[in-house]
């Protein structure tokens, strides 16, 4: 039997897949990544410090806010510069709106019609119109936790280098609190529509990684946890990272250890669900799933819960921004600091820095001249992790759709659940 | 939203046009602003036909289409057959964003060594296609440009709407004529900044292009305190070098001036002829 995929819809980017399956076996499973190169660590190069994470932020419109600060948290590590207890907060802020707004896109509208078999989405609203509303609802309050502090829902402007260039009046983030209890009914809605679903049962052995932070769960910060390693420092786990890239394909793929491994919301769940808040842990109970899983399509339920955490948690962190004075950042100051971290470079200066997306694990390197200017840098996103996970997951879910004498059109229809439930973005995977 | 708001006169309920949202290579960012109008959109695809927006299905495309969307760069031969195709089956074509209209960041390696670039990124790298970036209008004929990284959504909603009223309104063949009304206003950032209050960034010291460039956006970037970096391109005719003389006054070099016009493609679009390419 020859499956061929041209193009899979509902998902950030561009993708078909093919395979060959002969006697049960499968012979080749290959997911086509029909991105165009656009050379961003290339493109870097040569290009002040000030303005790169402006450019990487394009590197996607889904999750524009993981790109931009990651790479200035690498920047800074690059340049030792320590930002305040008012710039992590409204940064954490922003990735809770990250993640929520990504979540809410991929679960109702890229993921939730695979379990009803429909291939469009108006169909959908108008069977689930009050969960189309719930998912719009949490959008929203993301977009507007980012757009509130960093000025614009899609590539924010205010993240800079050592803090932000304006900051929130205290009046919008009083609205965002008084926003925030819908915003937790409506995810809470979400959970339970998710946990009620069926997952496809296939079951594989694959590792997980993702951060761990000793003190919550982990977005903004943390080491690597890997399914058998605790704390690696990003810093050594990025160089050991291999990346390989397929003959004439502008995609590379990541291995650990020789091996494909599976990052995102599910190995989130594995390696931290201890550290939800208090209505996640309950919409994990309700969901009855047994960590750690190892079905893949349970990324998918992982999301969902992960908006009810990341709802609690923009909650937590909006009482203690609204509890606080803040403070007009002394611009004049933190360009002569960024000055003089960049007169004491001897040579260049390195800096490694990972966050949680919502699809998992971003890494930036960045190496900076004294002048200011990138010299070298690298970005492995999720999804460039992902895929060989994925396609490896396809290759064994194959067989055994076809051992269940699963009818072509049925197959197709399983390979695209599939390829969905990881949520993947190729334009990150391409950049 | 109220129907009733965009169902202008003479507009008929039970002919739905065919729209196709699509995207070449790029973040797919206008995609999602536009997912970001919420039910405002949706509330509007009652009045439509989608026959391609990726983001919400995946049925089979129709053979034409009244208006497609086309965001993102022609990179791939891919990418320049099915803007040719969509160019072919539809009555209005519109750039979406920055990259659609002016080349967007993918332009960047225009003005560097591009095949150095690709080299750094990619051992193999014979089999990828690396062709000098250029607008949608190298290629085929653009009807309309709306402009920005992001597109502004609430333009995009006038824009889809006042064309609607174009389709509906104008007999097949007088299209062309009447869509030369659908326009967006050629004002400088700076109008709409002055209407905010904001204080001016160029005046104190930043390198900011708003005088030139196209506003529509609201201002957003001054407003935020991040100078105009002219995603939405120049406005037409303007005299480059007056800002470049104010900019080079505020010790600004030509370089760093440069780099900014390159940012999103717009360099060879205020000086039509760039200089040679820098490493």
């Amino acid at each position: 039997m020859h499956i061929k995929i041209d193009h899979i819809a509902k998902i950030e980017g561009h993708a078909g897949f093919t395979a060959d399956i002969a006697g049960g076996n499968v012979t080749r499973a290959r997911l086509n990544v029909l991105e165009g190169a656009r050379l961003l660590e290339g493109i870097l190069r040569s290009r002040g410090i000030f303005e790169v994470s402006q450019i990487t932020s394009r590197i996607c419109g889904i999750c524009p806010v993981v790109h931009t600060l990651t790479s200035l948290k690498a920047l800074e590590r690059a340049l030792n510069i320590e930002v305040s207890e008012q710039t992590i907060l409204l940064r954490k802020l922003m990735m809770m709106g990250q993640i929520l707004n990504s979540h809410a896109l991929h679960l109702f509208f890229f993921s939730l019609s695979d379990f009803f078999g429909l291939s469009d989405d108006l169909i959908l609203i108008k069977k689930y119109p009050a969960r189309a509303k719930d998912a719009l609802t949490l959008r929203e309050f993301g977009n507007k936790i980012i757009e509130n502090i960093g000025g614009r829902s899609i590539h924010p402007l205010t993240p800079t280098i050592g803090g932000f260039l304006k900051i929130p009046s205290h009046q919008k983030l009083g609205q965002l609190f008084n926003q925030s209890g819908s915003a937790l009914a409506a995810a809470k809605n979400l959970a339970k529509l998710f946990s009620g679903l069926e997952y496809p049962d296939f079951v594989r052995s694959a590792p997980y990684v993702s951060l761990r932070h000793s003190q919550e769960y982990a977005f903004y910060d943390g080491l690597v946890k890997t399914s058998k390693e605790e704390g690696l420092d990003p810093n050594e786990f990025m160089p050991v990272l291999k990346e390989h890239q397929l003959q004439s394909s502008a995609i590379k793929f990541s291995f650990y250890q020789g091996k494909p491994f599976m990052v995102g919301a599910v190995s989130r769940l594995n390696n931290n669900a201890h550290q939800l808040n208090s209505s996640a842990t309950k919409a994990l109970k309700s969901a009855k799933i047994i960590l750690p899983t190892l079905n893949p399509f349970h990324n998918i339920l992982a999301q969902a819960i992960e908006l009810v955490h990341c709802v609690e948690e923009a909650q937590k962190l909006l009482r203690r921004v609204l509890q606080k004075e803040l403070t007009e950042e002394d611009r004049a100051e933190r360009d002569q600091l960024i000055q003089a971290k960049l007169k004491a470079i001897k040579g260049t200066a390195k800096g490694i820095e990972a966050m949680e997306a919502p699809r998992g694990t971003l890494y930036y390197f960045y190496e900076i001249g004294n002048d200011g200017k990138v010299v070298n840098c690298n970005i492995i996103t999720p999804t460039a992790q992902n895929l060989a996970r994925l396609e490896r997951d396809l290759s064994e879910y194959l067989p055994k759709l076809v051992a269940k004498k699963t009818p072509k059109k049925a197959i197709e229809e399983k390979i695209k659940t599939l390829v969905r439930a990881y949520d993947p973005c190729l334009t990150c995977a391409t950049h | 939203m109220n129907i009733a708001e965009f169902l202008l006169p003479g507009m008929s309920k039970t002919k739905k046009p065919t729209i196709a949202i699509t995207s070449l290579t790029c973040c797919e960012g206008c995609q999602v602003a536009i997912l970001d109008l919420g039910e405002r959109f949706l509330d509007l695809t009652r009045h439509i036909k989608i026959g391609d927006f990726a983001f919400l299905e995946e049925k089979e495309e129709p053979p034409n289409y009244d208006i497609v969307f086309v965001e993102g760069a022609p990179i791939t031969e891919e990418n320049i057959t099915r803007l040719k195709s969509l160019r072919e089956r539809s009555n209005i074509l519109v750039a979406l964003g920055a990259c659609a209209a002016l080349g967007g960041i993918a332009e960047i390696k225009n003005y560097q060594d591009k095949n150095e670039r690709m080299r750094y990124v990619y051992k193999n790298f014979e089999g990828i296609n690396n062709p000098d970036i250029q607008p949608l209008n190298f290629y085929v004929k653009v009807d309309l440009e709306i402009p920005g990284c992001p597109i502004n959504k609430e333009e995009f909603l006038m824009i889809l709407k006042q064309l609607l009223f174009v389709l509906e309104t104008t007999p097949l063949g007088g299209i062309e004529a009447a869509l030369s009304t659908v326009k967006i206003p050629r004002r400088p950032v700076c109008y709409e900044c002055q209407l905010k209050q904001n204080n001016c960034l160029l005046q104190s010291g930043q390198p900011c292009l708003g005088p030139v460039m196209l506003g529509g956006c609201g201002a957003t970037c001054p407003t935020n305190n991040y100078p105009c970096d002219g995603c939405r391109g120049p406005i037409p005719n303007i005299n480059p070098d007056k800002l470049a003389k104010q900019l080079l006054a505020q010790n600004y070099s030509q370089e760093e001036i440069d780099l900014i016009l390159q940012r999103f493609g717009l360099m060879d679009r205020v000086y039509p002829e760039p200089p040679a390419a820098i490493n």
